[in-house]
């Protein structure tokens, strides 16, 4: 259960590592965002590299009850290559920013796949069979002698081994002036927005099976643009539909606030139906005050009642029916709060770490109970809403041994450091987890380092 | 350097020196907080000006270091204390000269009276500001190195010092032969340089050395800033703002007069930059007199010509 009473923590064990073994880490393989599908079959990476890996979990074999289906490469597709922009004299890069996986609806699986600038929807589809016995053509494709056919039949489809297919069905291009940081699916299923660092676009999903085609957006739905961009000082972060209301959407900004808007309201929502933002602790401010309230991920609850924002040292939750304070915050790594300079002039400041919700449990639809969320030095961390409880682990290839629990992790701030616990100075900053993810219906995690992909499971009993 | 209590000091205060804000009015946090600012002053203006990505910079990025820089420029107008001028002789500066940022109402105080090197105690003793960044943490991260510094009184040479190249080490060449102020060192950069005032600006700035890296940056700021850090220059979200601005921002860019017939204040005068060849023909008559304390410099005739040949020659 997921730890909503009982007592019953869940004991996470280590199941698999995806991705080279190697510490020299080539750039290309570096992961930048990780995703679940809405069965949570499916997870698919994107990678500075600009290509998308997808996995999927095979059946639960009845025999192996003690643990769930491994995941395996299912497909492998390059979705974006860097790209020249001849106006500013720079590259493009092919790097995926964020994937989405459209809700199933026939045999099909579709997925969003952005970098800074174009958004892409593929169709991944399966091949299993392939037609045989054609009159006009042998079996190798070529062509027979029309003079030699002397009967006619009927092709048939015979078994093949299966082919997992990804083609490209559209291109959302030429919509972002600035770097894409979201997109976000609606819960009608027909439209989605994309977020750059001044605007939101809302596009139409029009999925068919037509060919391919480029499709411009439907409008702007957020434009922070200043006339002058001197004055500019505040820039959109993140942005996601509501999961329930299709004309709600939120947005957060660097200077940490979150602004909910109602496309009821007006096509272009330039002013906000409620404004988040929790006012500073006077005895915590310093120069990098603002800095570290940039908010870098927003998402919403599974029944929408709540948010969860991360910003540098934090994790909060709203209730959205409260505008000046978040409900809770959970402090992810205080013990960086006296190193900011230091992690100001290694820009690791400025590392946009994501957050997650649990997955909603099969027995227990639509609650928000647990919170998941990367820090430095390879660790991850949770938070239970209920127990109050925080647990610190590390995604590692020592604690390979499937089905072991995982050691719980604990930082030395200052002091005397125990024995186990590992001081500030020796955490290695290169080592950030910053994506993470949730099976949607089990207790399953995908824990990102900078170029493995991390497989966790519950120890079932 | 602090005196040998320093690293006890910042010890003491080590919560005061990250993450909690100082107050500026109490004596030693004073001087903390007032280093702390200035560090992360110019770790930022490196953040913006060191990076060459081919790719484009977040845009994320750029404006939390430029509200960084806006804010603590903020403190700073405030404060009413910009950095004290160095130049002994300082004029205002022309607001024709290339150097020169429009809208500087806010730094109009502190064009008018000259300082004096006596002056520069003004809120904080110098060498309480030169404390290395290494010092403000426990942390390893922080690697700059202790700034040497003579003190108050003799001015540093524009930015250029950290870097040997041919230009800074001609400077320093022409230092060593001219003791007084610094207009000597404008004279004969500006004469030499000319174009190539770009240039080593430029080599200088990019140099992504850790060590000499705050250093430089640190020069920067105590040098007067007047006008030419405007971060919100009206040329554009901070990419106009030119290292030639930063560096040069110091050098005097008014000509002392070689008009016998002005007072030694002539100083204040404009004078067009003037060619080695000018320089030569105005000495010359004076070559045989005795120096008077008026003159702006004392220069050997076959000084200058060394001077001319290593600027122009190098």
């Amino acid at each position: 259960f997921l730890g909503a009473g009982g007592g019953n923590d869940i004991q996470w064990c280590f199941s698999q590592v995806k991705g080279a073994v190697d510490d020299d880490v080539a750039e290309a393989d570096i992961i930048s965002t990780v995703e679940f599908n809405h069965s949570g079959e499916l997870l698919a990476t994107g990678d500075k590299g600009g290509r998308v890996v997808i996995f999927q979990q095979e059946q639960e074999n009845k025999t192996q009850s003690h643990s769930r289906g491994e995941y395996n490469v299912y497909s492998t597709f390059q979705s974006h290559e860097p790209e020249f922009d001849y106006l500013k004299s720079l590259e493009i890069e092919e790097k995926i920013n964020k994937i989405r996986w459209l809700p199933q609806k026939n045999a099909a699986q579709f997925l969003l796949s952005t970098n800074d600038k174009t958004i892409k929807l593929w169709k991944i589809s399966e091949r299993d069979k392939r037609p045989e016995g054609y009159n006009l053509k042998e079996e190798d494709g070529r062509y027979r002698d029309p003079t030699t056919v002397t009967t006619l039949r009927v092709p048939v489809f015979r078994p093949m081994d299966l082919m997992v297919e990804a083609s490209p069905r559209r291109i959302f291009a030429n919509a972002h002036t600035y770097h894409i940081n979201s997109i976000s699916i609606n819960s009608d299923y027909e439209t989605y927005l994309s977020a750059d660092d001044l605007r939101i676009n809302l596009w139409h999903l029009e999925i068919t099976d037509r060919s391919f085609s480029i499709l411009l957006p439907l409008f702007y739905i957020v434009d922070i643009k200043p006339a002058n961009m001197e004055e500019l000082t505040e820039v959109i972060t993140a942005a996601e539909f509501h999961p329930n209301s299709c004309s709600t959407f939120v947005y957060s900004s660097s200077k940490g606030t979150i602004r909910l808007c109602d496309m009821r309201a007006s096509a272009l929502c330039d002013r906000h139906s409620k404004l988040f933002e929790e006012p500073e602790d006077p005895s915590n401010r310093s120069f990098f005050s603002e800095i570290i309230s940039s908010i870098s991920d927003v998402k919403f609850s599974h029944s929408g009642r709540y948010m969860m924002t991360r910003d540098y040292l934090s994790v909060k939750i709203w209730d959205l029916n409260m505008e000046n304070r978040p409900v809770e915050t959970y402090q992810v790594h205080e013990y960086l709060r006296s190193k900011l300079c230091s992690l100001y002039e290694n820009d690791c400041i400025f590392d946009k770490f994501e957050c997650c919700w649990n997955g909603s449990d099969r027995q227990v639809e639509f609650l928000s109970l647990i919170v998941m969320t990367g820090s430095y030095n390879n660790f991850f961390r949770m938070f239970d809403r209920n127990t109050k409880r925080d647990i610190t682990l590390e995604a590692s290839r020592e604690n390979n041994k499937p089905r072991t629990v995982l050691k719980p992790r604990k930082v030395c701030a200052s002091g005397k450091r125990k024995k186990d616990e590992i001081s500030v100075d020796s955490l290695d900053f290169n080592k950030k987890i910053l994506h993470t993810a949730w099976h949607p219906k089990e207790n399953i995690i995908a824990v990102a380092t900078t170029n493995n992909l991390y497989i966790f499971q519950d120890k079932m009993n | 350097m602090l005196g040998k209590g320093g690293k006890r000091k910042f010890d003491e205060h080590e919560d005061g020196l990250e993450g909690k804000v100082v107050s500026p009015t109490d004596g030693p946090s004073k001087v903390s907080y007032t280093l702390q600012r200035q560090t992360i002053f110019n770790i930022s203006l490196m953040k913006l000006y060191n990076h060459r990505p081919l790719t484009e910079p977040s845009l994320q990025k750029t404006v939390l270091i430029n509200n960084m820089l806006r804010r603590i420029q903020e403190e700073l107008k405030q404060e009413g204390s910009l950095r004290p001028m160095f130049v002994a002789a300082s004029q205002p500066a022309d607001p024709l000269s290339d150097n020169f940022r429009e809208a500087q109402p806010a730094f109009s105080h502190l064009a008018s009276p000259p300082l004096l090197p006596a002056d520069l105690v003004s809120t904080m003793p110098l060498e309480s500001c030169l404390t290395p960044a290494s010092l403000l943490e426990d942390d390893t991260f922080c690697t700059s190195p202790a700034v040497q510094h003579d003190g108050p009184t003799k001015p540093p040479p524009p930015a250029l010092q950290p870097v040997k190249d041919s230009f800074s080490s001609a400077l320093d060449e022409i230092e060593e032969l001219c003791p007084a102020p610094t207009s000597a060192e404008a004279v004969a950069a500006e004469s030499a340089a000319g174009d190539s005032k770009a240039q080593p600006s430029e080599s200088n700035i990019h140099k992504p050395e850790g060590l000499p890296e705050s250093r430089t940056a640190e020069s920067k700021l105590m040098d007067p800033l007047p006008g030419n850090f405007e971060i919100t220059a009206s040329t554009g979200f901070l990419t106009d703002l030119t290292l030639d601005d930063i560096l040069f921002a110091d050098i005097d860019t008014s000509m002392y007069d070689f008009d016998p017939c002005t007072s030694a204040t002539g100083a204040a005068s404009k004078m067009a930059p003037v060619s080695a060849d000018e320089l030569l023909k105005t000495l010359a008559p004076y070559s045989s007199q005795p120096v008077t304390p008026n003159q702006p410099f004392k220069m050997d005739l076959t000084e200058l010509d060394h001077i001319m040949e290593v600027l122009v020659g190098s």
